[in-house]
């Protein structure tokens, strides 16, 4: 990926003032700046209530800031180019918590679904590409004649990240990538998305409540707590900080358990 | 600043047991293949006609490869013998070769496929008879349950069931009634006007709206609002597990899901149908005045003589054996809607569907049981 064709300095993301509103005008997000650069993993954590969830739908595009300037790949959502809009967005794959399968199509299907949509490949080499993701998610080819409604929820967790590496993204969006797997599962979940970036070099952004993923994939944590990001920085830095919800976050029981295995 | 395309340079050498050459550079993405693809569609096809052994490939100098270079280069590495590749590829070129190498899944001719379909469908519809004769038994008990503890009945649900498919539905039925109406005495008077029979309009629109066409306007008319609806909504609710939660909390599905809204819209239906009566005859009057002199007044005393009031009470007992079997069909399908969108999709078509050929069904059988009255 050409520097030049981030945002300045080589970010994938770039937010500048953002003000985000929910409701009938109630401000959640107050002058919030956030970056995330090309090649490393950005993790964002937050109480619950903190508006992780609304930053990510301004980042993805799904909502509209009430001010402020988001770039993503340098490209603003509102940008009168299309083409750009386009580009940019095949650019990036999210993984969304609940997987967000297409329900109607198969394993295989949902997979070949962007490729089939960028259009430029034949059905063959669709079919070599999807087979060749499925076994990167660890799934065998006989898992594509499966309906989503037939997975477990690890191996939709799977065939999500399968789709969602599909058009090889530069910027990968996690959201509670291991909510809801039992501990060996999220550990293989984790293990394989750290194979997977140093096999394909791309960005992560990663929203998770889970401090072990954290721990285990994160190179810098970005703290949303009153209105904006209190902090961005590496995981020692943001954890010595003296604020409630990051010495509650890190401090508590768990954290400090976490600590100790990671 | 050079050229980062996809490119391939393609050199022999005469004298050496491998004469051909290929040196692939550049960015061999999705986006940098576009730039040249023709050119490079050709080169590949040539090298294609080449022996494997005599050529030599070598992809140390391509700058980037993603899934759709690796493709390309593993389609035209499939037999090669000689080739050098720097490390960070190898991986990602094993991995799309190997997925070129899994075979296309392909439709095989079943000559019992005919016989496989003959016997699903059989087996689906006993599934939907065991299952709708299994609900409406669930009903019954639930029905009788509520008449012992009457205190259990949803009655919040009923009356909100009642304002939905009842009151909100008034004006779409009330205006297709009155255009129903009007066209019907046009029609009717176009017809007999030249026979002098005038008043025969009153008596066949009279019978015609309050015995038939009231009460199927409002049930057709339901069975696309209210019975969609009711199908999406208990679809929606599998989907999101929500059933199975009343199921878990011991809450039984029919008494609060299926009975307050059977009921409510066998309930509603004879109300609606009784305002669609009244917005047809209305119809009807307007267009008598106009078009066959009849005044309002003589068109109201008319009706009561030439239309006997039983024809009104078999309309209005007939929306409520519609109005039941509208939502009873319509719960029915809602509750089989599996955990997929085109689960969902599927069957809110078929209970719309059913749900009209049900009403048709038992019109005529109220037709045939009830030929000697009115």
């Amino acid at each position: 990926m050409a520097e030049a064709e981030s945002g300045a300095g080589g970010h994938v993301i770039e937010i500048k003032g953002l003000v985000n509103t929910v409701g009938q005008g109630v401000i959640l997000h107050r002058d919030l700046d956030f970056s995330v650069r090309r090649d490393e993993v950005m993790s964002l954590v937050g109480g619950s209530g903190s508006g992780k969830t609304q930053l990510l739908r301004v980042i993805l595009g799904l909502k509209r800031p009430a001010a402020g300037r988001v770039r993503v790949f340098g490209v603003s959502w509102e940008d009168p180019s299309a083409k750009k809009v386009r580009d940019a967005r095949r650019r990036m794959g999210m993984l969304f918590q609940g997987g967000a399968l297409y329900s109607a199509l198969s394993v295989y299907d949902n997979v070949a679904f962007p490729l089939r949509e960028r259009g430029g490949l034949d059905e063959g080499e669709i079919r070599g590409i999807v087979h060749a993701k499925l076994a990167q998610v660890e799934l065998e080819p006989s898992h594509g004649k499966l309906l989503p409604a037939n997975l477990s929820g690890g191996m939709v967790k799977r065939v999500s990240l399968a789709r969602a590496l599909a058009l090889s993204p530069d910027l990968l969006i996690l959201d509670e990538p291991t909510a809801g797997l039992d501990p060996d599962r999220s550990e293989g979940f984790v293990r394989l998305i750290k194979r997977l970036r140093e096999e394909h070099h791309f960005a992560v952004l990663l929203v998770t409540h889970d401090l072990d993923t954290l721990f285990e994939l994160t190179d810098r944590v970005a703290v949303l707590a009153d209105q904006h990001i209190i902090a961005c920085d590496s995981l020692q830095a943001v954890r010595g900080m003296n604020h409630r919800f990051v010495q509650n976050f890190f401090g508590g029981e768990r954290g400090r358990r976490a600590l100790q295995h990671g | 600043m050079p050229s980062r395309d996809a490119a391939l340079e393609i050199r022999t050498v005469a004298q050496d047991p491998v004469p051909t050459r290929v040196r692939a550079s550049g960015e061999w993405t999705f986006k940098g293949l576009k730039e040249r693809e023709l050119e490079l569609t050709r080169r590949l096809d040539e090298l294609e006609r080449l022996p494997a052994d005599r050529v030599a490939w070598d992809l140390t100098a391509v700058d980037e490869l993603d899934d759709t270079g690796a493709v390309w280069l593993a389609n035209a590495l499939r037999n090669a013998r000689h080739v050098e590749v720097a490390p960070r590829y190898r991986e990602i070129l094993k991995q799309i070769s190997e997925g070129l190498q899994v075979p296309a899944e392909r439709e095989r001719f079943d000559p019992l496929a005919g016989v496989v379909w003959t016997g699903n469908a059989a087996a689906g519809a006993a599934e939907h008879l065991r299952d709708g004769v299994g609900l409406l038994g669930q009903l019954t008990l639930d029905l009788a349950g509520t008449l012992r503890r009457p205190r259990e009945f949803p009655l919040r649900e009923f009356s909100a069931g009642i304002y939905r498919s009842g009151v909100t539905a008034l004006p779409v039925t009330m205006l297709v009634g009155f255009l129903v109406g009007i066209v019907l005495t046009y029609l009717s008077a176009l017809q007999l006007k030249p026979y002098g029979a005038d008043i025969l309009v009153i008596k066949i629109v009279g019978v015609g709206v309050l015995r038939e066409l009231g009460p199927m306007l409002a049930s057709i008319i339901a069975a696309g609002r209210s019975g969609s609806a009711v199908t999406a909504q208990l679809g929606v609710m599998r989907v999101t597990e929500e059933i199975e939660a009343l199921s878990v909390m011991g809450i039984s599905t029919t008494l609060r899901l299926v009975l307050p809204r059977v009921l409510a819209l066998a309930v509603a239906l004879p109300m609606v149908t009784f305002c669609t009566d009244i917005a047809a005859l209305a119809g009807a009057m307007l267009v008598s005045n106009f078009t066959l002199g009849i005044s309002p007044g003589a068109f109201l005393q008319a009706l009561p003589r030439e239309v006997d009031v039983v024809n009104f009470w078999i309309g209005i007992g007939k929306s409520a054996a519609f109005g039941f079997s509208v939502a009873f069909v319509a719960c029915h399908y809602g509750l089989r809607v599996l955990p997929n969108t085109d689960s969902l999709a599927t069957g809110v078509t078929r209970s719309v569907v059913a749900s009209i050929t049900g009403v048709i069904i038992l019109d005529a059988v109220f037709a045939v049981l009830l030929r000697n009255v009115g």
